[in-house]
């Protein structure tokens, strides 16, 4: 059974370095204010004080976990590639997604850069099809390359004819 | 912001700037039209569309000019419909009021009630006027517009070649006045009114006529011929045209009452009904019986409990039977004069409905495939329903999809998939593409789920029987006083105290044995296959749906993994497309195999992806070194 064998080969580049840093900086910004719903009325409310301390270490403590390990985690994973026909990316962490779409049926291509990302230097590309699954998103390149790449997929996508559904 | 939005890789792309400039151009002038030839705006469009009428009171030039449109009104009576259904609510309500108010003396609010209803009436037909002479709409050789709105003017143009499906549906009492709703599917958002232009209310023969129009490809003819209509609504009764692929018989109504909602109906009547005395606090029921003169709750349960035999299989009899006449009405009003009929020129066409007359024609094109949808209990009595995979069918989530695709009502199985195949028509159905059955991995995350499910129910009963066995009778007070509260026959309470405390293990035990038989109707169920055009996919349980989509329609591949997959060697794969739901997924198949069929069902997608094969080197060849 030769087919046991085939297995997805991981897209050809990975993203940006700084996109540790950015993932790292989301996940400590929402820990922070995640932990802050429990830790107020702890500190305002004395008598269940206690247990209000319990849920801030329980949330704080798995939110730095997550801060600390999904960062690298996430690196090793997101990648992309593009191909004269083919967008292919891999994302995710604990759970993995891969997308594949051909050239002939991407509709369009954007990028995207919230301020964090902008911060960083960093910009997504997103690569929208007719399907209702969602767009293709390559988030965390660096903001020129992200330019080019998207300049690249809108030549390449022009040249086919055919409404892309 | 991104110079890259939006840049669509078509043809026709180049026409999109001209029609925007045209249209702001006219914008103004249009609304002036409108105010100013609202006195005429009533004739204008009786129910023989005549082309000077229409012509004359388009004067202004500019693209109205246009010889292969005039923009077209809506029906004048829609307003009367609509004011008569208003009227027929209201006015009886305020006749009622009135009486009612007249014996509670109070005379002079008696006297405000049937005037308040009947200004409310003449506003609301006030306002309905004004969207009247607000919307209009047109259909040219490349596109169909429509302009609407009363304060904020909206103007939606949408080509022709992107029209998917065309419903055209007639509740009862807008039928009556010979109306009907057409509503146009294109398969992508317009503007701001999501991806349908809707057009309510239009006489029938405008509906049919847009209905055959705005399917039809070739734009010799447009859709403002009125001859042309003429002759075609004479035409209109001549149904036999096309070929007919389903008709309904009759006895396939005996398939409606075959859901597990049959019992739910019943019971759902009753928690309504449970939970509205819930809310009074008791106090409803105590007020019913005391007018009726009802024995007590107590003694009503005491004479229920002793004839338990007989009232139980009665009572059960009596949901049944509720939920079999509401299903077989429900099927009935769908379903009636049920017909579908593939037309000379490709385009699938639905017929159904009583009360509502439903027409729903979809382009041949853009009918990527069919699910066989065999929920478990129609299953297991040898039925099965069509629904479409097409573009323009979408709702706003996946069952309004599906709901929205339905292409036949439940009937025997092998009708169904013969009409499946007669749908794709091709050679040999893809329906009957012999699957592939997933790793038995896969069964074992479902015997996980079922271990699970039996664990939590066993837990749960154990900490059941633990207060069974500290309960004082003082707390069974309590609890009986809440539920009398609560149903007005208490009967739970007192047999729950009576049972011995091990009996809670009982339900937990059932629960077990069910999820276990499930996980392994769920494993029987995953299949995947492919047929020379189509790629064929199956999966469920509660509600097993085979689908077959169109390989040429798969627009790309989505495979995702979670950690148990990835431990037991498994993936999701899924094709996206256009159609349907968007994506149809192949669940829990082998990595490996799941790879070998998306790559075997479009070939040169996934190939320069995957590795680990002998396709291997090749496809090391085919991938192109990255560009930047």
């Amino acid at each position: 059974m030769s087919t046991d064998a085939l297995r997805l080969r991981p897209p050809h580049h990975r993203v940006d370095r700084r996109a540790v840093l950015w993932w790292t900086t989301r996940s400590l910004a929402t820990t922070i204010a995640l932990t802050a719903v429990p830790l107020v009325p702890a500190l305002i409310w004395e008598p269940v004080r206690f247990w209000f301390l319990v849920a801030t270490g329980v949330i704080g403590g798995v939110g730095l976990l997550i801060t600390v390990v999904m960062p690298q985690w996430r690196y090793r994973v997101h990648r992309w590639e593009v191909t004269d026909t083919a967008v292919y990316t891999s994302s995710g962490w604990v759970w993995q997604e891969w997308r594949v779409a051909p050239m002939s049926r991407i509709q369009t291509v954007d990028t995207a850069r919230g301020p964090l990302q902008r911060a960083f230097g960093l910009s997504s590309v997103t690569v929208t099809t007719a399907s209702a699954a969602g767009p293709i998103e390559i988030s965390g390149l660096d903001h020129v390359l992200a330019t080019e790449v998207a300049d690249q997929l809108t030549d390449s996508t022009e040249a086919v004819p055919g409404d892309a559904t | 912001m991104t110079p890259h939005e939006d840049r669509r890789p078509e043809g026709p792309h180049a026409d999109e700037p001209a029609i925007a400039g045209r249209h702001t151009e006219t914008s103004p002038a249009e609304e002036h039209r409108i105010a100013s030839s609202a006195p005429e705006a009533a004739h204008t469009d009786g129910p023989t569309p005549e082309p000077p009428a229409g012509g004359s009171e388009h004067t202004d030039p500019g693209p109205e000019d246009d010889p292969a449109g005039d923009w077209l009104g809506l029906s004048p009576l829609s307003v009367w419909a609509n004011t008569t259904v208003v009227a027929l609510c209201l006015v009886p309500t305020a006749i009622v009021a009135t009486v009612v108010l007249f014996i509670a003396d109070l005379t002079l609010w008696a006297g405000l009630s049937l005037p308040a209803s009947l200004a409310f009436i003449g506003l609301t037909t006030y306002l309905d006027l004004l969207r009247l002479r607000a919307v209009r709409y047109r259909v040219t050789v490349e596109r169909m517009e429509m302009r609407s709105g009363i304060i904020a003017k909206a103007y939606r143009s949408i080509p022709r070649e992107r029209v998917r499906s065309v419903d055209v549906a007639a509740p009862i009492y807008i039928r009556v006045f010979g109306l009907c709703t057409v509503t146009v599917g294109t398969g992508e958002k317009v503007g701001t009114g999501g991806d349908q232009l809707k057009l309510e209310f239009v006489t029938a023969d405008q509906g049919e006529r847009l209905r055959r129009e705005l399917l039809r490809r070739t734009p010799t003819t447009s859709a403002s011929g009125p001859t042309d209509s003429a002759e075609e609504t004479d035409a209109g009764p001549a149904e036999d045209e096309g070929t007919e692929l389903a008709r309904l018989n009759p006895r396939w109504f005996a398939y409606a009452p075959a859901t597990t909602a049959t019992f739910g109906i019943g019971l759902g009547v009753i928690a309504a009904l449970v939970g509205l005395n819930a809310q009074s606090g008791g106090y409803g029921w105590r007020w019913i019986s005391e007018q009726a003169g009802l024995p007590s709750g107590q003694q009503m349960a005491d004479f229920v409990l002793s004839r338990v035999l007989l009232v139980v299989p009665l009572a059960l009899f009596g949901l049944l039977l509720s939920g079999v006449v509401i299903l077989v009405a429900a099927a009935v009003e769908t379903w009636w004069d049920y017909r579908l009929t593939r037309e000379p020129d490709g385009t699938v066409r639905l017929r159904r409905g009583l009360l509502t007359s439903v027409s729903l024609s979809v382009e041949g094109r853009r009918l990527n495939g069919v699910v066989l949808h065999e929920p478990f209990v129609l299953r297991s009595v040898g039925g099965a329903a069509v629904q479409a995979v097409a573009t323009g069918l979408e709702g706003d989530d996946d069952k309004k999809t599906s709901a929205k695709s339905r292409l036949s009502p439940a009937m025997p199985r092998a009708r169904a998939r013969a009409l499946g195949a007669a749908l794709m028509a091709r050679e040999s159905s893809a329906l009957d593409v012999p699957l592939e059955g997933h790793p038995r991995a896969a069964l074992r995350r479902r015997f996980t789920r079922a271990g699970v499910v039996t664990l939590t129910g066993l837990t749960a009963a154990g900490g059941l029987a633990w207060l069974h066995g500290v309960a004082t009778g003082s707390w069974w007070e309590v609890v009986g006083t809440i539920e009398e509260n609560i149903i007005p026959v208490p009967l739970f309470s007192g047999s729950v105290e009576a049972a011995p405390g091990w009996g809670w293990f009982l339900p937990a035990a059932i629960l077990g044995v069910v999820a276990f038989w499930y996980a392994v109707g769920s494993y029987r169920g995953l299949g995947h296959g492919l047929h020379p055009d189509y790629l064929v996919l199956r999966k469920g349980m509660a509600a097993r749906d085979t689908v077959t989509l169109e390989r040429s329609a798969v627009i790309g591949w989505r495979i995702t993994r979670s950690p148990f997959q990835r431990r037991l060697g498994l993936a999701d794969v899924s094709a996206t497309t256009a159609a349907g739901t968007g994506m149809y997924t192949a669940v829990d198949v082998g990595l490996g195999q799941g790879l070998a069929w998306a790559d075997a069902a479009v070939p040169a997608l996934l190939a320069p992806f995957l590795e680990g094969s002998e396709d291997h080197a090749e496809a090391e060849e085919q991938s192109t070194p990255p560009a930047p």
